[in-house]
């Protein structure tokens, strides 16, 4: 670089602090009990306030702010660097984050290891930000499996739950899975480039061969597909809802696992060049898009309805920053963290209203009982299904607008039709959970619900927590929910798209292919389609009709629901037959095969040929003292002998 | 008469041999150990008239040395003979065989 080292003390602070507040919730937890809450929330929002003092200085173009931290050798440089895309992340992840924090404090209140839970949000917190804001492949692989690790620990957090512990193992291995193919694409790179440097990466794109791109890109999005849930690597994502709803919302809506969105961004000058690295990834992005929201209309688990949204909108922006519509994708991301993390917590709310209560067939009726919870989701509904005036509507619609614009017409009909089940499914689970009769104290067989066996918390039901602590948070939200998406208002020449100015290299402003059907005409389209989404949930679940039997109609739906709603596509038997399966057995044929007769054999024969010698041996050890001075005397005689033939060399 | 280098070597030889069959015929601790300890003047002897003959100091150094280590080898070859005659209530070298392979 030639230009001057643009440094700011701030930098290095906001990113160490939340590793600062871990450590210090970790040593000192049993000391600070309920107050570790305060000092991870603290210590959160104190990163956003430096990362908001950061904005000027961040946002100057083509010069971001850059901290070196320590040098390797020559192409080895780990540091940090702040620019508007690795900013926007910033933000997000301690703003949303810091608000999730105080969200946890009434969340939380009567869980004992309240200091642990907090310790690992705010290392989730720091191993997010090593990710988005190294400046180097290395810092970017270290922060992705950190995160994974973060999220292994708060998946797991009520490790009593024997669920929880498969769903932390499974979530585990299939992000490991994703790291290794990154640690590929970064050695193709560093070998091909010696530097592991973004800047110095994206320098020598151009001497590239377009099948060495396509490889590093493949590589880049296994890791993409397992942190953000693409298909077939998504099958985690669901079951991570064992962890606290505040986790959820954190780690499993908002941030994490939109790091692929994030990593395919930053690698958009990588990206730009190989049409079919894009294709790929926006027809994975789309199928995701849709498998989410087919599963999601099967689902009976308020959390799993949120996991499989969550997959689909990813699958949006996925798709979005797949074709090579970065800032909509990116747009997409930002308004999505506000709306799904607003899901989550009204969710949580109910949940934590219900003791614990996730099955929406027992709920019903709540509108009476929760009307700030209520206008939370329905809030975060409309956002998240594209109504007009939503922030949803801008970001998805820049997205499915894009993919046309970017000469993908099967992409955006896909787009569409999943803009129809979203507003199903969303509308589904609002009209089931608020409305009609309250359904907790109907016995289960009623509902058809088989009998789960829930393990035994050991929680203290202490005095409960003052309820502005849970409240406060989703009202702030409520605000971003509704108004995030007027940023993009303007085209081109919206703050948005000024924010972001050349750093995806302007590829994003020019269509491909001269689309087929005018914007408005499209936007009409996805209208007409979400209200016929509404009408059906309403006609189905809302209308007073439906309502009446609806206890009827919940225990039809859960008897007769199509085979593969139940087995979820089936992905997970196809993961088990194609992978889990062999694996197992070529585990059984090495344990059963290799490891008695090859490796157990070898150091058997070693012991073996010990054993022996020593028994060959064992005639010479007589104990009788009188004869090792004998075997003394008769080796002495034959040297003395020996030198008297030879004589003495001289 | 003179007494030169070979009757020095011879009276060692001599010496060294008695010791060697000490130890390899009696059965007595103690014997042995003294058996030891003559073998030990036979090398010293050689040692001494070797010096003298080359006009080398060397061998009287070695003599020193050799004397010290002997001094320390009875004080513990007694001690031991003195606990295997503790546990075993014989002093008898064939007897006491326990590290038999």
């Amino acid at each position: 670089m030639t230009t001057a080292l643009h440094y700011s003390p701030l930098l290095p602070t906001l990113w160490l602090l939340p590793l600062f507040g871990a450590i210090a919730l970790w040593a000192f937890g049993p000391q600070l009990r309920r107050n570790a809450g305060y000092v991870g929330s603290a210590v959160v929002l104190v990163s956003f306030a430096c990362a908001l003092a950061l904005f000027g200085e961040a946002t100057l173009p083509g010069n971001p702010v850059r901290v070196p931290l320590v040098s390797w050798g020559p192409g080895f440089d780990l540091g940090l660097s702040l620019d508007p895309l690795s900013l926007l992340w910033t933000l997000v992840i301690t703003g949303v984050g810091g608000l999730i924090h105080i969200y946890s404090i009434g969340y939380m209140w009567s869980d004992r290891a309240i200091a642990r839970f907090f310790a690992y949000l705010n290392f989730f917190v720091f191993s997010m930000l090593t990710l988005v804001l190294s400046d180097n492949l290395v810092g970017l692989l270290v922060g992705w499996g950190l995160v994974g690790l973060a999220s292994y620990f708060l998946i797991g957090f009520w490790f009593y739950k024997p669920t929880a512990v498969a769903a932390a193992r499974k979530a585990f291995v299939i992000n490991v899975f994703g790291d290794i193919g990154i640690m590929f694409a970064l050695f193709a790179l560093f070998a091909q480039t010696h530097s592991i440097a973004f800047n110095d990466i994206f320098a020598k794109v151009a001497t590239f061969s377009s099948g060495f791109v396509l490889l590093a890109c493949i590589g880049l999005f296994i890791g993409c597909a397992a942190k953000s849930a693409q298909v077939p690597l998504h099958t985690w994502l669901p079951d991570a809802m064992e962890g606290p709803t505040p986790v959820s919302a954190l780690i499993h809506a908002a941030t994490m696992v939109t790091a692929g969105v994030y990593l395919i961004a930053r690698f958009a000058p990588l990206w730009s060049t190989s049409p079919a690295a894009q294709e790929l990834v926006g027809i994975v992005g789309a199928l995701t898009m849709a498998v989410g929201a087919i599963l999601a209309m099967g689902q009976w688990d308020i959390k799993r309805i949120l996991a499989y949204s969550t997959m689909s909108q990813i699958g949006y922006m996925i798709m979005g920053v797949g074709v090579g519509a970065y800032q909509a994708g990116v747009l997409h991301f930002f308004t999505h963290a506000f709306f799904k993390a607003q899901l989550f917590l009204g969710a949580g709310l109910i949940i934590h209203a219900l003791h614990d209560e996730q099955d929406v067939r027992k709920m019903g009726g709540l509108y009476q009982r929760m009307p700030f919870a209520f206008w939370a989701m329905l809030l975060g509904t409309l956002a998240i299904i594209g109504f007009p005036l939503f922030s949803g509507y801008y970001s998805k619609d820049a997205v499915i607008y894009g993919v046309l614009e970017h000469g993908h017409p099967v992409l955006y009909g896909m787009a569409v039709g999943a803009a129809c089940i979203t507003a199903y499914y969303m509308f589904r689970m609002i009209f089931i959970v608020f409305f009609g009769p309250y359904r907790g104290d109907v016995p289960d067989a009623l509902l058809a619900i088989a009998p789960a066996a829930t393990a035994a918390e050991p929680q203290e039901h202490v005095a409960h927590a003052p309820d502005w602590l849970m409240q406060a948070p989703v009202a702030v939200l409520m605000v971003p929910t509704v108004i995030a998406g007027y940023v993009s208002i303007g085209g081109a020449n919206s703050p948005w798209y000024r924010y972001f100015g050349n750093l995806f290299g302007g590829a994003d402003t020019a269509p491909v292919a001269a689309p087929l059907i005018p914007e408005f005409g499209s936007t009409a389209l996805v209208l007409v389609l979400v209200a016929l989404g509404i009408v059906a949930a309403y006609v189905r679940y809302g209308a007073p009709a439906a309502q009446a039997a609806a206890i009827d109609r919940l225990r039809r739906e859960t008897l007769v629901m199509p085979a593969r709603l139940r087995y979820l596509l089936w992905f997970d038997d196809a993961i088990a037959l194609a992978i889990v399966r062999p694996s197992q057995a070529l585990g059984g044929g090495i344990s059963r095969f290799i490891d008695p007769h090859v490796i157990d054999a070898g150091v058997r024969d070693v012991a073996w040929v010990a054993g022996a010698l020593g028994l060959a041996f064992r005639a010479l050890q007589s104990g009788l003292v009188r004869a090792y001075a004998l075997t003394i005397v008769i080796g002495a005689a034959c040297f003395i002998a020996y030198f008297a033939y030879i004589g003495v060399p001289r | 008469m003179s007494v030169d280098i070979g009757d020095y070597v011879g009276l060692s030889a001599v010496m060294l041999c008695i010791g060697l069959a000490g130890v390899l015929l009696r059965r007595n601790p103690l014997i042995v150990l003294m058996s030891i300890e003559l073998m030990f003047n036979a090398a010293n002897l050689a040692l001494v008239a070797f010096s003298r003959e080359w006009v080398n100091n060397a061998g009287h150094i070695f003599v020193f040395l050799v004397v010290t280590v002997a001094a320390a080898e009875v004080a513990i070859g007694l001690a031991i003979v003195v606990s295997v005659f503790r546990r075993a209530q014989n002093v008898d070298v064939d007897e006491v065989a326990s590290m038999r392979g």
